[in-house]
Formats: structure tokens, C-alpha cells, sequence
């Protein structure tokens, strides 16, 4: 059971990291963070993109399930 | 100001955008009180109960994420490695050429760079979730707590991978949430999500305070600290705001039949253009040689030593000092590689743009430079005197170092706001004049 739920989270972590690093970076860097720089909103995303974030938000949902659902798991086991 | 609010509410896209905010910071406080499986969360708020808050050496960073550092959450490292990134690549640029190319190139140089921050984010992330990870097995993470080396009670290998995995898919997870808000909501989401972390540290130590205060069953420091606060956030919009405006003439041209420039306007130099960051890469330095200290595991030789007595403390006086130097030299560092004279003056030239009282081109840039270097040393001394002056006030009234009002967590929170308001208003002024700010 804690074997399994750990799995899933490591492949549910990496497919997180992957779908993340997929999406094209948004804001540039210090900058952009703390005043300075002017603001360019390049508006409207491709296709692509949104589905894209999908996927990300079902995997994340998925993610955030497993560390809970081991958390509990890990817990009751005592 | 508040039918202001009420109209950015009643603007139907600018509603959309401020509740996404709101809701990505939902989860983003969620997942910052969610522990780490296996990490034992009974042990770890008994440690910080006892340890009162104050994380030492952990302080800063733990401020930075919210206190989620130091209760083990899945976004325990919080957005601290994605600031290291882009830290790392902004002193990169100035050094490697390939990055300066990048930089140069505009738009597409600047996606590039953003995708290379967000590697190294991951690294980075990688990095520190195994130190945190090991500090906290070890027992060092709170090493006055008793139950301190049982935070973690399984320490076979294959669990600490696990949690090392969850805790820089969590720290990728919240690069996304901010660039989501970049994207889609309102302001710069790394910025906004750093604000809300460090404000969400605000009424627990504000509560602390008045639990140990003494006049007035506590209600005395309480109120007397909220009125310092506020009355330091309002010198900081004040110089926040000041700038110096150098007046640009522009020549008046023909083309075609119709007439192009021929209008006065002026270049805003801030007093403070380099806003928090001088600050933010003087904390992160001052804590590296600490962290070294934390890593190579012998505190008995003569240089841990030296580290540990004058480096981790942040009311030493060799500490403050260095970081005051730290914040003065990052400030003319970073506005000598933001802001360029001679690229400025150049523009000018092409456009037919002059200084009154100054020729165009070489005369122009050294002028510029001029008055930049001069504006920049009160800035910069503001900025360092700011950072320091909670940390002297409170270390001669006996207080802990993790006040809520530090310089630090003020500076941010007052950059960050500002800069959110004016994006917020400039989004209102497309449907109406008046704003927040007059």
C-alpha cells in the first residue's frame, strides 16, 4: 500500500516537473519581479497551450491527491 | 480609493483576473501547510513551538516561504530557489557573452533566458530539498528540540527520495502558479506569491508579540509596533515613489505631410531604480557562507567558528555592516546593468531627442551617468538603512530577529504592492481616469 502510493507519487512528481517545464516560461526573471521593467502582456494562447494546462492541472490534482492520500496512509499505519 | 475598489470589482475582466489571483493563492497557502509524507507532523510543531518562531539560521528563508519551511510542507522551499535562479542568471549575464547575446536580442533572447531560469530552478530545487531533508533527519533543523532527530522516523533511502521528489515537484508546482498569475491574473505572480508569504507570517508574530508583551497586558507593543510599521511603510512609498526628472526636448520633423515630435517630456530616474533586489542578493550571499557551515558538518574548526559566531546572527555588528556594504555595492551593480546611458542617449539621437542645455550623443550619456551615480548613493544608503534599521532598533530593545516588520519583508511587501496597484489601475484607467493613486 505505501509502496504503491510512493510510486505513484515519484511518477506523478516527475510527470509534474516534465508537463511544467513544458509550458513556455511566462515573465522574465528579477526585473520583471521587483518594478523596473516595463510590463508586455503578449495576450492569447496557442491551442496547444491550453491543452497543455489541462493535462498540468489534472496531473497536479492527481499529485496533490497522492500526497495526501500516502500522508493518511503513512499515518493509520502505526 | 474605495469607490476605486468597487469599480476595479464591477469591471467584468478585471474582476475575472483579480479572483484568479485570489483563488491560485488559495492553493498556494494550501499547499504550504500540507506536510511531506512521512515527515511526523506531531514532532515538528512541538519543535517549533519550542524553538518560539525562530528558525536561526533558517529565519530569512523561512519568512520568505510563508513558515512553511520549518513545518516540512510540500511547498517548503517555497519560491526561493526560482529567486536563486533568476539571481544566478542575472550575475551570469553581466559575465558569459552567449547570455548578453540573449539579452540583447530582446523578446526571444528573454523567453530563452526565463526557460534556462527555470532549469536551473529545478536543479536548484533539487539541491536544497535534499539538504533540507538530510538537516532535518540529522536533527540539526531544530537542535535545542528533544524530539528533533524523530522528525523524520524513516530514514531508509527509498522515503527520503520520495520526499526529496515531492518537494521539488511541489517547488515547480509553484513556478507555475506564479507564472499562471503572470499570465493570466493581475501583477508579477513570483512577486505576488512572495508577498503573500511573507505577509501571512504577519499576524501569528504580531499575536507573539502581544503574548510577551508587558504594558497594557500586551496591547501596548502591539498597537506601538503597528504604528512604527506603518509609519516605516509610508517613508518607503515616499521615497519609492520620488524620482528625478531630466527633461528631453524632442525636435519637431515632417514626413510625408504629416509632423512627428516636436514635444517636451522626461526621463524618470528613481532614487531607488534598483527597488529590493540589492536587497534580496545581499540577504541570499550573507546566507551562503552559514549554509556551508550547516553542510560540511564540522563546527569545531576555527573558520566554522568565526562563521557561526558572526555570520548567523542577524544583530551582529560585523553582520550588519556587511550587509550594509553588500546592499550599497548591489545597488549601483544593478542599476550600472539596467539602466545603460549611452544605449539611452543613442535612442535620443535617432529620434531627434536632446537634453535642453546639453549637445546630443557622448555629452548626453556622461550627463546621464552623472546624475544616475549621484542619485543612486542616496538611494542606495536608503535602502541599506532601511534594511538595518528594524534589526538595530529591535536588537537594543531585547527583541527576537524575526520581527514582522524587518526591513527586508517591509521593503518587498511595499515594491511588490506598489507595483501591483499601478497594474491594477493602469487596467482600470482603460474604462475610467480616476484611480487608486492621485
Amino acid at each position: 500500500m505505501v509502496t504503491g502510493f510512493s510510486i505513484a507519487l515519484i511518477v506523478f512528481s516527475l510527470l509534474l516537473m516534465l508537463l511544467v517545464l513544458m509550458h513556455k516560461g511566462k515573465g522574465g526573471g528579477l526585473s520583471d519581479m521587483f518594478g523596473g521593467g516595463m510590463q508586455s502582456s503578449v495576450g492569447g494562447s496557442s491551442v496547444a497551450e491550453r491543452n497543455l494546462d489541462r493535462i498540468t492541472v489534472i496531473i497536479g490534482l492527481l499529485w496533490f491527491a497522492c500526497v495526501v492520500g500516502l500522508g493518511l496512509v503513512l499515518k493509520f499505519q502505526k | 480609493m474605495l469607490t476605486a475598489f468597487a469599480r476595479a470589482f464591477r469591471t467584468p475582466d478585471l474582476r475575472k483576473k483579480l479572483l484568479f489571483t485570489l483563488g491560485i493563492l488559495v492553493l498556494f497557502r494550501l499547499g504550504a501547510t500540507i506536510p511531506i509524507p512521512g515527515v511526523d507532523y506531531a514532532n515538528v510543531n512541538q519543535c517549533i513551538k519550542e524553538a518560539g518562531g525562530n528558525g536561526g539560521l533558517f529565519g530569512m528563508i523561512n519568512m520568505f516561504s510563508g513558515g512553511a519551511l520549518l513545518q516540512l510542507t510540500i511547498f517548503a522551499l517555497g519560491i526561493m530557489p526560482y529567486i536563486t535562479a533568476s539571481i544566478i542568471l542575472q550575475l551570469l549575464t553581466v559575465v558569459i557573452p552567449r547570455l548578453e547575446a540573449l539579452k540583447k536580442e530582446g523578446q526571444a533572447g528573454t523567453t530563452k533566458i526565463t526557460q534556462y531560469t527555470r532549469y536551473l530552478t529545478l536543479a536548484l530545487a533539487i539541491l536544497q530539498g535534499t539538504g533540507l531533508v538530510a538537516t532535518a533527519q540529522s536533527g540539526t533543523l531544530f537542535r535545542t528540540c528533544q524530539v528533533g532527530n524523530q522528525i523524520i522516523p524513516d530514514t531508509s533511502i527509498f522515503r527520503t527520495a520520495v520526499m526529496v521528489i515531492t518537494m521539488t515537484a511541489g517547488t515547480v508546482m509553484i513556478m507555475w502558479l506564479g507564472e499562471l498569475i503572470t499570465d493570466r491574473g493581475i501583477g508579477n505572480g513570483m512577486s505576488i506569491l512572495m508577498f503573500t508569504s511573507i505577509a501571512a507570517g504577519f499576524p501569528g508574530s504580531l499575536w507573539a508579540i502581544k503574548q510577551s508583551g508587558k504594558i497594557l497586558g500586551g496591547w501596548g507593543e502591539f498597537f506601538g509596533v503597528i504604528i512604527v510599521g506603518l509609519a516605516i511603510v509610508c517613508l518607503v512609498v515616499f521615497v519609492e515613489q520620488a524620482q528625478r526628472r531630466v527633461p528631453v526636448q524632442y525636435a519637431k520633423r515632417m514626413i510625408g505631410r504629416r509632423s512627428y515630435g516636436g514635444t517636451s517630456t522626461y526621463i524618470p530616474l528613481k532614487v531607488n531604480q534598483a527597488g529590493v533586489i540589492p536587497v534580496i542578493f545581499a540577504s541570499s550571499l550573507l546566507y551562503i557562507p552559514a549554509l556551508i557551515v550547516q553542510f560540511s558538518g564540522n563546527t569545531t574548526s576555527g573558520w566554522a567558528q568565526w562563521i557561526s559566531t558572526n555570520l548567523t546572527k542577524g544583530d551582529h555588528p560585523v553582520y550588519l555592516a556587511l550587509y550594509f556594504l553588500l546592499i550599497v555595492f548591489f545597488a549601483f551593480f544593478y542599476v550600472a546593468i539596467s539602466f545603460n546611458p549611452e544605449e539611452v542617449a543613442d535612442n535620443m539621437k535617432k529620434y531627434g531627442g536632446f537634453i535642453p542645455g546639453i549637445r546630443a550623443g557622448r555629452p548626453t550619456a556622461e550627463y546621464l551617468g552623472y546624475v544616475l551615480n549621484r542619485i543612486t548613493w542616496p538611494g542606495s544608503l536608503y535602502l541599506g538603512l532601511i534594511a538595518l534599521v528594524p534589526t538595530v532598533a529591535i536588537a537594543l530593545f531585547n527583541g527576537s530577529q524575526n520581527f514582522p516588520f524587518g526591513g527586508t519583508s517591509i521593503l518587498i511587501i511595499v515594491g511588490v504592492g506598489l507595483e501591483t496597484v499601478k497594474q491594477i489601475e493602469s487596467q482600470l484607467q482603460q474604462r475610467n481616469y480616476e484611480g487608486f493613486l492621485r
